[in-house]
């Protein structure tokens, strides 16, 4: 197994605030993940949606999300509109040395960046009573602010794709165990070593946190781990709490959901370490 | 307490706490985290009420998953022969 030196790849540019550029083939590389998770998901014909990037505070809120990961959050900030306040930001310093900003008066920040891809469909199909079950993906910028970043690993912005499955227990269910089974054979056949493990949501302060709790008794992650480290995806059971959080309904009843989750730049390092970064010696299915 | 007397009042808090559930859906091996009768918020009390029930502290930090999957599982686990809930 190679051990790659991320920051000496041709085509690739790390940025200290925790973001990755692509070209050449590396660019190339991400679009042929993402086409292989999108032909997955059209497999089960789920539908494809392009979201924006912001997610209104009111509907995270529904989910209790500000509680469970503050440490999480980034906020879309803009200065409020008054010219005075203004004309006093564009006068002013502005910002330090090492780049902080000082703000006047900003606006009020009814907003957050994308944490997550799947939320987006929570709140989509609210108030829905739905026929059948609902298979849905999309890919997402997301954005997650953690204490230290390291290249194409942790990031603060970072490419996930979905695959999302809404109904009852037992379609949702079914949904996940179909897939755990398609990626074990996947990773088999292209020899990358993964474990899958249980795994908890990175909650704020979890010791105090009941959900936390709950998630350790009644395991409902399930992580694609590469290399005993590194979780480049993981399936996750959300029981119905989506569904009673957003009012979807199947057969009567809060709606179940899970889905499957791909972080396109953990991919990207696991392949890379794995094979090495000559395209030559990728898996066939990725060149 | 025996085991029916155990499971009885372990049925009637769930009913109690969950407020929604008719009496017939909930049964012995009924998973009440997974279809979410006990919520997050309630897991804590159904762990002070185990404590109270069985007159001795459970050692939260070192529960395994699974332990509280049912009312048959957490009779067993906290109740028969495995007082510490322990895998």
């Amino acid at each position: 197994m190679g051990r790659i030196k991320v920051m000496e790849l041709k085509d690739y540019r790390w940025m200290s605030n925790g973001q990755s550029v692509f070209s050449g083939p590396l660019l190339q590389l991400f679009f042929r993940l993402d086409e292989l998770f999108l032909n997955w998901a059209k497999e089960i014909k789920a539908k494809e949606f392009l979201f924006p990037t912001f997610v209104p505070t009111l509907e995270l809120k529904k989910l209790d999300y500000f509680h469970s990961f503050p440490h999480l959050i980034t906020f879309p900030v803009t200065l409020d509109q008054d010219e005075e306040n203004l004309k006093r930001f564009s006068g002013s310093k502005m910002c330090n040395a090492d780049g902080a900003i000082h703000l006047t008066k900003t606006s009020p920040i009814k907003s957050v960046l994308n944490p997550a891809a799947c939320y987006h469909f929570y709140m989509e199909f609210q108030n829905n009573k739905l026929e059948g079950p609902l298979y849905l993906t999309t890919r997402a910028a997301c954005f997650r602010q953690e204490k230290q970043y390291i290249p194409l690993q942790r990031q603060w912005h970072f490419s996930m794709r979905e695959i999302v499955c809404l109904g009852t227990a037992d379609e949702v269910k079914s949904f996940l165990s179909k897939f755990q089974t398609q990626l074990e054979s996947f990773f088999k056949a292209i020899q990358l070593p993964i474990q899958f493990q249980n795994a908890t949501d990175p909650f704020f302060n979890p010791s105090r946190n009941p959900k936390y709790l709950l998630q350790k008794l009644d395991p409902v992650k399930t992580e694609m781990v590469y290399d005993g480290h590194l979780a480049i995806g993981s399936l996750n059971f959300h029981r119905n709490y989506f569904g009673e959080a957003f009012q979807i309904s199947r057969n009567g009843e809060d709606a179940f959901s899970g889905c499957v989750a791909f972080g396109l730049e953990r991919w990207i390092y696991a392949l890379l370490n794995q094979f090495g970064s000559d395209e030559p010696d990728w898996p066939e299915v990725l060149k | 307490m025996n085991e029916q007397e155990v499971k009885l009042s372990l049925r009637k808090w769930i009913i109690e706490k969950n407020g929604k559930i008719q009496s017939e859906d909930l049964k012995p091996d009924t998973p009440i985290i997974e279809q979410r009768i006990i919520s997050s918020l309630q897991i804590m009390d159904l762990i002070l009420f185990l404590e109270k029930l069985r007159g001795n502290a459970i050692d939260v930090e070192n529960l395994k998953p699974g332990v509280f999957r049912t009312i048959d599982i957490i009779y067993s686990n906290f109740f028969k022969g495995n007082p510490n809930g322990k895998n």
